[in-house]
């Protein structure tokens, strides 16, 4: 099959697109026993661009949501392995988050539709392309009108579905539930533009979200994390303040300066009273609104909004220093008043001056937006009269998605043929009549515009996964055009996409020798033009002036939340499945919620006092939520991020049908909504219940990482994530600063008590090995490996964890033994809460730390071992060597930082299914029971990188050794490099007035991971920091 | 995984393509699909190392391709036997039957399932060009393979390829003795 020597579709790199084929069949034949013989297959032709056992990267675009992210996939012998964050790419700058990383779960799903499927009774059974296709054209090719469904697709592939769509008659839909439609509405009525305004957080100095998640899901987070970095993290001594206004600490709350508490659904009256403030007493103008926003007062906004006048008076105060921008409120304002919400803060910032600085309009619409609720309420009623012959759903879940009360499930049920383009056998498509198994994003063509003035195109980066008959959508639509007469333009999606190319880069000017070579240039890319030359705010924005005056009456009361119960129910996407299509990713279940840190289950967010005060004594007691729609029983997790009159459930839970790791695992809050929107927009309501919340008696024990690790709410008197205060900074030389650092009186102490060779040293980590401890390779010149992590610009994103876990085939474990405590990240993001205060907001201070092997020099895992498979290597690195390993566990038991886990089952070998497998890395050892493992620095990168260099005869350059959690973290917190070259960047980080080490003045680990403390706006406690 | 092939006789020294990709398989998969008769199996094809690499003195990398540059050695892709194996390019000479059977493998477009003779263990790693570029032959890990009418695996003085042997070899020539540098 590898030498068919013929691609499919006229696919240019011929070579390339064979050689999954040869993997393929490479995988079917591995082996590792001794006794068995094992076969070798070679290519009959080898492609041109694969060198067996060297990676070949391709640069494309994340498929996984539409904020479109630039990322670099690593393939080896024609197979995805690795994806990471493409630098090159203007929007999200070398960020990827863990839902990106799990794209490779997505492309090695095991529940992957393996071909077209008819329905047959109560089930499907398999037919041929051919069949299929005949049936779409027939289908189509009617007199009945057809109703589609689809997500928000890239302008090459929404131009072909529209060009489709036209062509047959159509109405297309466009789901997708965590659009923001009512800031969309809101720019309309502002500026008269339906476009999502585009930000430019470096023209900031401070920042204040309404309750938007742009950390998480909210419009484009990668992006909006380097952005935040720049704007927050401290530099030179001055950082910018974040303020989070909202009833719900996300993640996103979770990393301001300060927390304004406010009521569910009273952002505009906290927004209008602001912009008064400024009008009134800074001159600001508000254009039409200025009347409006004058007769706003704080003290009004603060008794809508439930919090203090005072905080809202220095907010006030903030927002006339200058230079403030305002976010949101993104999905959390989705309610009754959406719009006005939204309108709000867009005046808000009008009035703050952020207009045409950092809020640009685009000049055109956006042309992918997802459909007002009213359309898809109509569709939805038409379809259950009968109303149209055929429903196409693609790239959509709504069964899952919307809420029952919009019926829907059965309205669906009336629609004669139902035809779906789904990758797994989702909720919708399970009623289908017909499946046509899509093409991961990672297997077919596509492009997306990032930004204004920038293209970005899509390429397969690997030949479809061969146990999945799958086309891309792109392509059935030319089929399927083609066979009833239509000509969309193209022969395939590869050309299609070529000709938008195309277009498009002669509409942006970008230069080249030829088309050709302009082409090639793209593809090898990612992006065009690349990160320097246009920002998010490059050519093309419109950047309307000023206000308009609104075309229509919008009323900025507060909403009124329906049902009967006392607590506002605040549903919420997930920042690990968005609004759940991410759930049948293993990686992403197991992956501690930022905020919660549960894993696999859902939960309900409750404040301590209002459990106090609802009779519920402990965290896990299961309670029934139920609003007037419907009721739910989940286990209650406390946060104190969470006002006391609102509860929250997050998106993507309560799967029943979609795939073995999202099946049965938590609940589907969506089922406790109404079909209600806001007037203005449309926009579908997510905030708009209250919930009456009983305890059942029953209770569960959390999934959780928190307390079973070293993860505790407080760190104690331990002193793990620190921080400083921005007064006391850039004081004296940076070395004082490092007393904490000290304790080498008591190495010394230690080492005249026997067992260590006294030797003079200060402890630095470019000081090892200390003198006397240099024999044989000990003395020979090394580099020193080490890390450093600025915890000021860690946002506790995760992305880190997922991409290690992909890098280092690090296997999960399942709930069940999650409840064990056996759960085997080899990294993890801590979180600590300081100060947060959800009646009175203020302060807050909530820290993460990446906690990983530490590499310590003084390393106590190393003298326990009977077996030396703990042990320092010359360079540095505390090594693991698994076939050492006896696993007597006593070098976990001796870690101080907890971050050893052991292999109790063949987690990797049994409970990773064909083909997700296939993602392993094959330069990583996957280790099997019985042995103790933890995070190596990607030690396989160093020696990748090593050998590459002693080839060319140099040295390992600074920076060419990135490790994985590095490579997608999208704030830039971790560095890695050579300690002992005092040009390094990692060396320079270490000897920052900020830099200090885990633990290391309590118990002289010295460890080479140096972290950067937070710096904090308010005064730091000396003693305890 | 690892213990069986630490315990079980593995520790061999990889020549071949995919090494690599099959490290990274678990036990569960290690079946093997052909050879179902338990026999000692052969190649699929009688390839002759001592007509190639010895009479006709055809440089090892000119078939294992990236041995210089990879962690693999590759094993060449039956394009490569047909460069030279082409019809007519010895006019005259009758084709002997395993040539034929190479033709028909390329012409069917199905690769040859060789049989595997060497391989290391999956935990460890053996970076083919860093011991190329050192000078070491690949005779001294793979034998006198110009000599070698059917390929065997060569087992060493020093009781076969495994660790012991690389220890040695690392110590004489100075290469690092670290653990890291061949097991992650």
């Amino acid at each position: 099959m590898a030498g068919s020597g013929k691609a499919r579709g006229g696919m240019e790199r011929r070579g390339f697109l064979k050689t999954a084929s040869a993997g393929g069949a490479g995988a079917a034949l591995a082996g590792c026993g001794a006794d068995t013989v094992e076969r070798l297959i070679p290519y009959v032709t080898a492609p041109e661009e694969i060198t067996p056992g060297v990676a070949t990267w391709y640069a494309t675009v994340c498929g996984e949501c539409p904020s479109a992210c630039g990322v670099r996939v690593r393939t080896r012998e024609g197979r995805a392995v690795m994806i990471e964050g493409n630098p090159d790419h203007p929007v999200s700058r070398g960020g990827l988050c863990s839902r990106g990383v799990s794209a490779l779960q997505g492309l090695y799903d095991p529940d992957r539709v393996a071909s077209p499927l008819r329905a047959a009774g109560e089930g499907f059974e398999p037919v041929s392309w051919d069949e299929a296709m005949d049936m779409v054209a027939q289908r189509l090719g009617g007199q009945g009108r057809a109703l589609f469904l689809t997500g928000r697709k890239g302008p090459a592939e929404a131009e072909l579905l529209n060009r489709f769509v036209e062509a047959v008659g159509g109405l297309r839909l466009i789901l997708d539930p965590l659009d923001d439609v009512a800031l969309r509405a809101a720019a309309d009525v502002a500026f008269g533009v339906k476009a999502l305004p585009r930000y430019d957080m470096a023209a900031a100095r401070h920042l204040v979200s309404f309750g938007a998640d742009f950390l998480e899901t909210w419009v484009s987070p990668s992006g909006f994390s380097a952005d935040f970095a720049t704007l927050h993290g401290v530099d030179h001594g001055e950082k910018g303040r974040f303020v989070f206004v909202g009833p719900r600490l996300s993640l996103t709350g979770l990393n301001a300066d300060e927390w304004i508490p406010a009521k569910a659904g009273s952002e505009a009256d906290v927004a209008l009273a602001l912009a008064g403030e400024l009008v009134r007493n800074h001159r600001a103008d508000a254009g039409p609104y200025s009347g409006l926003v004058e007769g706003r007062t704080l003290a009004g906004a603060a008794q809508a909004a439930g919090v203090p006048e005072d905080r809202l008076a220095e907010l006030a105060e903030l927002f006339a220093e200058g230079d403030v921008l305002a976010l949101g409120p993104g999905l959390a304002g989705h309610h009754g008043a959406a719009t006005a919400a939204n309108l709000a803060v867009l005046v808000l910032n009008v009035a703050a001056g952020n207009l045409g600085r950092a809020l640009h309009v685009p000049s055109a619409p956006d042309s992918e937006a997802a459909s007002p609720r009213r359309d898809v309420a109509r569709a939805v009623e038409q379809m259950g009269a009968g109303g149209f012959d055929v429903a196409v759903v693609a790239g959509a879940n709504p069964v899952y998605a919307l809420p029952p009360a919009t019926g829907f499930e059965a309205a669906f049920d009336r629609a004669s043929f139902k035809i779906a383009f789904a990758s797994a056998l989702d909720e919708t498509a399970a009623k289908a009549d017909l499946v046509l198994p899509d093409a991961h994003a990672l297997e077919s063509w596509g492009d997306s515009e990032p930004a204004a003035g920038a293209y970005a195109v899509r390429q397969p980066v690997m030949r479809p996964v061969p146990l999945f008959d799958s086309r891309a959508m792109a392509d059935v639509l030319i089929d399927a055009g083609r066979r009833l007469g239509h000509d969309l333009g193209a022969e395939s999606a590869r050309d299609f996409v070529r000709q938008a190319a195309d277009a498009r880069l002669d509409d942006l000017g970008v230069g080249g020798a030829d088309r050709e070579t302009r082409w090639r240039r793209l593809l090898r890319k990612g992006a065009a033009p690349a990160t320097e030359a246009a920002g998010p705010a490059g050519p093309g924005t419109g950047d309307a002036t000023a206000l308009r005056p609104p075309a229509m009456a919008v009323d900025f009361e507060a909403p009124s939340l329906e049902g009967p119960g006392d607590l506002a129910l605040l549903v919420h996407p997930s920042p690990r499945f968005g609004d759940g299509t991410h759930a049948n990713r293993p990686w992403l279940q197991e992956l501690p919620d930022p905020v919660s840190k549960i894993m696999w289950h859902s939960w309900l967010e409750m404040h301590p006092a209002t459990a106090e005060r609802l009779g519920i004594r402990r965290e896990g007691e299961v309670v029934r939520v139920a609003s007037p729609h419907d009721a739910l029983e989940l286990p209650v997790w406390f946060h104190p991020g969470i006002r006391e009159d609102a509860v929250a459930i997050p998106m993507g839970g309560g799967h029943d049908n979609y795939g073995r790791f999202a099946n049965g695992h938590g609940v589907n809050p969506q089922r406790l909504l109404p079909d209600a929107e806001d007037a203005t927009s449309g926009a579908r309501s997510v905030v708009s219940v209250r919930v009456e919340v009983t305890p059942t008696g029953a209770w569960r024990r959390l999934a959780s990482t928190e307390g079973t690790r070293d993860v505790h709410h407080h760190q104690d008197e331990r002193n793990i994530a620190l921080a400083v205060a921005l007064s006391s900074m850039g004081h004296g030389e940076g070395d004082e600063d490092h007393a904490d650092e000290g304790g080498h009186g008591q190495l010394q102490e230690l080492q005249q008590g026997g067992g260590f060779v006294p030797v003079p040293t200060e402890g630095k980590a470019a000081d090892f090995p200390l003198p006397g401890s240099d024999f044989g390779e000990y003395g020979e010149p090394h580099p020193r490996w080490a890390m450093a992590v600025d915890l000021d610009r860690c946002t506790g994103c995760s992305a880190c964890v997922t991409a290690c876990q992909a890098e280092n085939n690090i296997p999960w474990v399942e709930e069940r033994e999650v409840l064990n405590g056996r759960e085997m990240h080899w990294l993890r993001i801590e979180r600590y809460y300081e100060t947060v205060d959800a009646a009175d907001g203020g302060e807050l201070d909530v820290r993460f730390l990446p906690m990983m092997c530490q590499h310590c020099n003084n390393a106590p895992c190393e003298p326990v071992c009977p077996v030396f498979a703990a042990y320092h290597t010359p360079d540095g690195l505390n090594a693991q060597a698994y076939n050492r390993c006896v696993g007597t566990r006593y070098c976990a038991n001796n870690c101080p930082y907890k971050v050893r886990v052991f292999n109790w089952y063949r987690y990797a070998s049994e409970n990773i299914p064909e083909p997700m497998n296939w993602q392993f890395n094959p330069d990583v050892t996957v280790r099997d029971n019985g042995v103790m493992e933890k995070c190596t620095f990607c030690v396989q990168r160093i020696r990748d990188a090593g050998n590459r260099a002693a080839l060319e005869g140099r040295e390992v350059r600074d920076g060419e050794v990135r490790t994985a959690c590095q490579s997608v973290c999208g704030s830039d917190a971790i560095t890695f490099g050579n300690i002992k070259d005092p040009e390094s960047t990692v060396a320079a980080m270490a000897a920052d007035e900020r830099a200090y080490r885990v633990l290391d003045a309590l118990i002289n680990t010295q460890p080479a991971v140096h972290y950067l403390k937070k710096a904090v706006f308010h005064e730091v406690d000396e003693g305890a920091h | 995984m690892i213990r069986k092939s630490l315990f079980a006789g593995g520790g061999l020294v990889a020549v071949l393509v995919a090494a690599a990709v099959l490290a990274a398989r678990p036990a569960t998969q290690a079946q093997d699909v052909a050879d179902a008769s338990g026999d000692e199996p052969s190649q699929p094809i009688q390839f002759r190392h001592d007509l190639h690499a010895g009479q006709f003195r055809i440089d090892c990398q000119y078939c294992h391709f990236s041995a210089e540059r990879s962690v693999d050695a590759g094993i060449p892709p039956v394009e490569t036997c047909i460069g030279c194996h082409r019809e007519g390019l010895v006019a005259g000479r009758t084709v002997p039957d395993e040539v034929a059977k190479v033709r028909e493998h390329f012409e069917s477009g199905t690769p040859i399932p060789w049989r595997r003779i060497y391989k290391v263990s999956d935990h460890v790693k053996f970076p083919h060009m860093r011991h190329v570029a050192a000078g070491v032959t690949c005779q001294t890990c793979h034998g006198e393979v110009q000599e070698m009418g059917v390929l065997e695996e060569v087992a060493p003085e020093a009781g076969g390829l495994k660790m012991g042997w690389c220890v040695s070899c690392h110590l004489e020539r100075g290469a690092s003795r670290d653990c890291t540098v061949c097991h992650y």
